[in-house]
């Protein structure tokens, strides 16, 4: 074991981490071998003489500086690209890449492809301290509430919007994060090998950071180390074994990649048993809640809901016209009419998920549509979906933990620090959750991934998800579609019961039974057009209603396209 | 039995770890201890018990495959011909580095801890990364193939055999402008190759030098093989020669193209385009090519004939300079070791210095005091298609 | 005019390249990464065909797609199929056509060697003709018309013949495809079958175009073909051959006007410029894809 290889696996763990940082998030990006040239270029340029300044304080001054330009670089490259998703932000990231790439070589203070001569100030010792230090970062960034929040945009970015989550933000700042530490990479780089040239920063380069950060996993945080250790080992352990130099070599090497992906799906990483958030002993029981973020309430008749004139076309076909609807603080209000009536694309405009063609929306101060969608569920709505959008990967406590977001406070930056406060609010928030499972009477199937429920279990879980942001408003949208008799029974109990709470409660659903029960007010939509508004009493005596559903289901347009996929 | 393979593989993965880090320790016994690698006698008498550890470092696999690949023919002739001689063997342990600085830099510290001497590596960048380990741990170096600036400034334990770009492109500069009366040129190279880049640099001063207009200058990637708009571009400029800077790869496209956009000019390459295929696979187009390069591939020597025949006995095909200086390498080493007969690494060093005018296959061989090769360059041009002296 | 034919040869060899990309791309939503061994496979087979076959090399240009068909065949059982329906498929069938492909390359270099290899000069006709004041080959000119022809033959399947409707309705939807009696699988491994026999022509078409083969052209090629298919927008047949001849066109005249070490930086900046005004690139419809 060379001290070269020693160093190598360190570097090259991180370079894995700067990968991680945003597939945790579910980005796959190929502008780190970018953000690291333009890091190790600049870090290296600005380094004073380590004669002039010592070692240490040299090495130290450039890796500040090949941090803050890899995140600069990433923050650049970032604005004008977070809207692009999986492989087109992969293509564009490859692109700014090669472009830098290009630029050093042409550069005449980088000595073009000859490269540029650096002192070699790294040793093992200086590797891997920096690799802990990055290494920690990720694992105290896993299980705080934005370690969970990158997650959720990961499995399921529409649902994570819908909890409240600003998507952007989160996604911008782990590719921040991500450029910060493939500049680190490219200053430790410089400072080991001695000259650093833009060959090293190149295509292939980018393709062995993510193929290590992938092969060691993106689930758990040792995976870069892992995947690190192991791409970076193979021809040292060939080598060792007497494999005889030549095509066996990259063969052997290839073909345990492929069988690495093929038989061990989420990496090396996969091999470690995760550990998951745990609802402590007394938790679901216990009073608490203290030290949750406070929510606005809404008083007892306030307006909630208000829609003039909203108006839906896909293509020239009119999910929703001309709908007004007033919804106030404390009612129950049931959303019923056939089969692509245009319910769901209503609460979509409701949401914000979809804008509205035209028309006015008002939810709680604000104008879905044009405040984005996790504002309006920060204003307090809060919603489940017609398909369940679960985060499949992560267990149920964590879909609900994701689901309190809004109301749990921010502990990465004390979870670094280790600071007691963190680990309090973290329990109050899991606490939180648990009484939310365990309302919709999940408890015992905390720790289960949320993809391994029974469809019915599934359809709570989004509930009790629902209701972890302490929502003033909550839109359930098909709550009991696939449920069973006595499933659908306690389901409604349970919307009687957070009625009786105060909660505003938007109901669509088939059940007409349940919705009979449950409402306070119904109004049926057909062909996007409301047909009829009252109490159940009047709804139910209603001929236009009596036409609408006697003259079938079948007859509704089929129009899923309104659907939330 | 998914699982069993998920067992499998995932055991397997975890062996190659844990191997990776127990395993490396084994080749530690350095071959250099005792006094078996100090022989007696001197010169051709000179008589090792020990054969002498010699480590090189060539791109087997990867982007500089091809030179790799034609160094290990160099070298692995070589030793079989020492081997022939009485009194010292040598024990050639040849490495790849994968055309990967990290691979390069760890092999090199493998192979200190058991080699005498280490060849190579093939890139002159990969050199810069790794021959400063060599230095530190008191190995010598031979280097036999890079030709930028610096390389053998970064310590006394490393030398080279291969002549730097500013021993041979000025020469031949000087030979073609004064052959076909150069007046204007457009030079051509990739700029993303250190190889390439010095030795463009290296041409550039020399046509100045030479009072040589420069018409224009087009760059290109390495990787590159359609250069039919820069050779459109060149054209246009009515150039009484293409100079290039560009290795083998992209010398055969770029000459042929050349040719069909009926560019009749000379074309005058450096070291990269000194290589049998140039002619084997650019044909006719070939003709007239002018080449500067270390090695003189129609030498009428009689070792450069006997290399010749060897090569080809062996390997069934004709040996390009990178063989050509790997060759050599070996036997300047021999003569290194020769000198003081003995094996050991410092000893070897000492005996580099004292390379004077060794018999080899790139003529007449010395080592100069700043480490680098001397000997007599040559400038080439391609008739029926061979190299045919042109100075 | 000699410039915009240049890039007219190497737009439509770009295009053939990266229609595999795409056609892949289009039904599956993943990026095959061994395409470009398929890519430089095909160009060394294609030569010992000629060279030590003897073959004509209109002879060997079939048997090269065959070749290339069947390395498609195997890319898509190796290295997708077993990841269908997992979550992370995405990035694992990027790393595991990476793996495979480089095996197929490894297996190249035992095969053949490190060296750069080309089409026996003998074996295609030569001599050049005048147009318009630009030289052309007779070989480019039978390139362009290949290249022509198959992008037309392909545009021709997909929009016409029941494969095609079939690749499309697995494209649109794997579970309704199944559900309409589709064999998803093997019109999957169909799809990768034609896609890696252009790959594969397009290799040896671009060897004989360059007098050149060697073990990289795969991934010299490989960024290109990933800016042909985001310009030309994902999936879309015509998408791939005008953005390849935009591409080829754009760096021709990029040597011509701004100069040659900015070449490759248009490439890219033209590339990354679309992404952001419009990611769906020239012909890609923005797949109505409901929130």
């Amino acid at each position: 074991m060379t001290e070269s290889l020693v160093v190598f696996i360190a570097l090259n763990a991180i370079f894995a981490f700067s990968f991680y940082a945003v597939l945790v998030a579910g980005q796959l990006s190929l502008g780190q071998a970018g953000f690291a040239a333009v890091g190790g270029f600049t870090a290296a340029a600005l380094a004073p003489e380590p004669r002039d300044a010592g070692e240490l304080p040299t090495l130290l001054l450039a890796i500040v500086v090949g941090m803050v330009v890899g995140a600069l670089a990433a923050v650049v490259l970032g604005l004008p690209t977070m809207h692009l998703r999986g492989v087109f932000l992969a293509i564009a990231t490859l692109g700014f890449a090669e472009a830098v790439r290009i630029l050093l070589i042409n550069a005449e203070w980088t000595g073009g492809a000859n490269g540029m001569s650096v002192p070699k100030i790294v040793t093992p010792a200086i590797a891997w301290v920096c690799l802990a230090l990055v290494a920690y970062w990720f694992w105290r960034q896993g299980p705080s509430s934005y370690g969970r929040a990158l997650a959720a945009i990961r499995e399921d970015e529409l649902a994570a919007r819908a909890m409240g989550i600003d998507v952007g933000r989160h996604r911008l700042s782990a590719f921040v994060t991500a450029g910060a530490v493939a500049g680190l990479y490219g200053v430790l780089w410089a400072f080991y090998v001695r000259l650093l040239a833009p060959e090293d920063f190149a295509f292939g380069t980018a393709i062995d950071g993510l193929v290590m950060a992938v092969v060691g996993g993106s689930t758990t945080w040792l995976g870069p180390l892992l995947g690190s250790g192991f791409l970076t080992a193979v021809p040292e352990v060939q080598r060792a074994l007497g494999v005889e130099a030549g095509w066996v070599r990259p063969f052997v090497a290839s073909l345990l990649l492929l069988l690495v992906i093929v038989f061990l799906p989420g990496g090396l990483g996969s091999l470690i048993p995760r550990v998951r958030v745990r609802v402590p002993k007394d938790g679901a029981g216990a009073e608490g809640g203290g030290r949750l973020v406070e929510r606005p309430r809404t008083a007892e008749g306030e307006a909630v809901v208000r829609v003039r004139g909203g108006n839906k076309d896909y293509g020239g076909v009119h999910a929703v016209r001309d709908v007004d609807l007033d919804v106030a603080s404390g009612e129950v209000v049931g959303l019923i009419g056939p089969n692509g009536a245009g319910k769901t694309t209503l609460v979509n405009m409701i949401s914000g998920v979809v804008p509205p063609s035209s028309g006015s929306f008002e939810v709680l101060g604000t104008t879905p549509g044009r405040t984005a969608v996790h504002k309006v569920a920060q204003a307090g709505v809060s919603r489940t979906f017609q398909h369940s959008k679960l985060f499949p990967r992560l267990s149920a406590l964590e879909n609900v933990l994701v689901g309190a977001h809004v109301v749990s406070r921010p502990t990465f930056l004390r979870r670094l620090l280790w600071l007691p406060g963190a680990r309090r609010d973290e329990q109050d928030v899991v606490a939180h959750a648990a009484r939310c499972l365990d309302r919709v009477g999940l408890a015992d199937r905390a720790g289960e991934d949320a993809s391994s429920l029974s469809y019915g279990d599934q359809r709570r879980l989004e509930i009790a998800r629902a209701l972890a942001s302490g929502p003033s408003l909550l839109i359930l949208d098909e709550p009991a579609a696939g449920m069973n008799h006595v499933e659908a029974d306690s389901l409604s109990e349970l919307i009687g019961s957070l009625a009786r709470e105060g909660l505003t409660i938007l109901l669509i659903e088939h059940n007409v039974g349940m919705v009979m029960k449950t409402c306070d007010r119904i109004v049926v939509l057909n062909f996007g057009e409301v047909i009829a508004t009252g109490t159940p009493a009047e709804i139910i005596e209603d001929p236009a209603v009596i036409e609408a559903y006697l003259g079938g289901d079948d007859a509704g347009p089929a129009r899923e396209t309104e659907e939330v996929r | 039995m998914n699982t069993t393979l998920k067992m499998l593989a995932g055991t397997g993965a975890l062996a190659l770890v844990l191997t990776a880090c127990g395993g490396g320790d084994g080749g530690g016994d350095s071959g250099g201890d005792g006094g078996e690698l100090v022989g007696s006698g001197s010169g051709d008498s000179c008589t090792i018990d020990s054969p002498v550890p010699v480590g090189a470092v060539v791109s087997l696999t990867g982007a500089a495959a091809s030179y790799g690949e034609s160094q290990r023919k160099g070298l692995e002739l070589a030793a079989e011909k020492l081997a022939e001689n009485e009194g010292v063997t040598y024990d050639l342990k040849i490495e790849d580095d994968a055309t990967d600085p990290k691979q390069g830099i760890t092999v090199f510290e493998d192979l200190t801890k058991d080699r005498s001497v280490i060849i190579g590596p093939t890139l002159s960048n990969t050199a810069f990364q790794a021959q400063p380990i060599a230095q530190e741990a008191g190995v010598p170096v031979l280097a036999i193939s890079n030709t930028a600036d610096g390389i053998t400034a970064q310590g006394d334990y490393i030398f080279r055999d291969s002549l730097t770009e500013a021993q041979v492109i000025p020469q031949t500069v000087e030979v073609a402008k004064e052959h076909f009366g150069l007046e204007k040129v457009v030079v051509m190279y990739s700029n993303d190759d250190a190889f390439t880049e010095s030795g463009y640099k290296v041409f550039d001063q020399a046509l100045q030098d030479q009072g040589v207009e420069i018409l224009d200058t087009l760059t290109f990637s390495k990787a590159d093989t359609d250069f039919r708009a820069l050779l459109t571009e060149a054209k246009g400029q009515d150039p009484d020669a293409v100079v290039v800077s560009g290795l083998i790869e992209a010398a055969i496209p770029l000459v042929t193209q050349a040719r069909e956009l009926g560019i009749d000019v000379p074309i005058i390459g450096g070291n990269g385009f000194n290589n049998p295929k140039l002619m084997s696979d650019s044909g006719e187009a070939a003709e007239g090519v002018v080449v500067g390069a270390a090695w003189n591939s129609a030498s009428e020597g009689d070792l450069n004939k006997a290399f010749l025949a060897d090569f080809e006995e062996k390997y069934d095909g004709q040996p390009d300079q990178f063989a050509a200086q790997a060759y050599t390498g070996m036997f300047v080493v021999d003569a290194a070791v020769r000198a003081n007969c003995s094996g050991e690494p410092d000893d070897i060093r000492d005996g580099l210095t004292t390379i004077k005018d060794l018999d080899t296959v790139l003529g007449t061989f010395s080592i100069n005091a700043d480490r680098d090769a001397e000997h007599q360059a040559v400038v080439q041009i391609v008739e029926d298609g061979s190299f045919k002296p042109l100075n | 005019m000699q410039q915009l034919l240049n890039g007219l040869f190497l737009g439509s060899l770009y295009a053939l390249f990266a229609i595999g990309f795409t056609l892949v791309f289009g039904i599956l939503d993943r990026l095959n990464l061994a395409h470009p061994a398929v890519f430089a496979a095909a160009a060394f087979v294609g030569i010992e065909l000629v060279a030590v076959g003897g073959l004509s090399i209109w002879v060997a240009l079939p048997l090269v797609a065959l070749v290339g068909a069947v390395l498609g065949l195997i890319i898509e059982r190796v290295a997708f199929r077993p990841l269908k329906g997992r979550p992370d498929a995405h990035f694992a069938g990027l790393i595991s056509s990476i793996g495979l492909g480089g095996m197929v390359i490894a297996l190249l270099l035992w095969r053949y060697g490190p060296d750069t290899r080309r089409f026996p000069i003998e074996a295609f006709p030569t001599q050049t003709f005048e147009v318009l004041g630009a030289r052309v080959t007779v070989l480019q000119a039978a390139l362009l018309v290949i290249s022509v022809v198959l992008m037309a033959g392909l545009t021709w399947l997909v929009a016409r013949t029941r494969l095609g409707r079939a690749m499309r309705a697995v494209a649109e939807n794997p579970r309704a495809a199944t559900v309409l009696g589709i064999n998803v699988d093997r019109v999957t491994a169909t799809t990768f079958a034609l896609s890696s026999a252009l790959g594969a022509v397009a290799g040896a078409l671009f060897a004989m175009n360059v007098n050149s083969a060697q073990l990289g052209m795969g991934s010299a090629i490989e960024l290109k073909g990933l800016a042909v298919i985001i310009v030309g927008g994902m999936g879309s047949l015509p998408g791939a051959l005008v953005g390849g001849l935009v591409l080829g066109l754009a760096e021709v005249f990029a040597v011509q006007y701004i100069g040659s070490s900015w070449r490759d930086l248009v490439a890219f900046g033209l590339l990354f410029l679309l992404l952001v005004v419009r990611p769906q690139g020239l012909f890609g419809s923005r797949r109505v894809r409901e929130v």
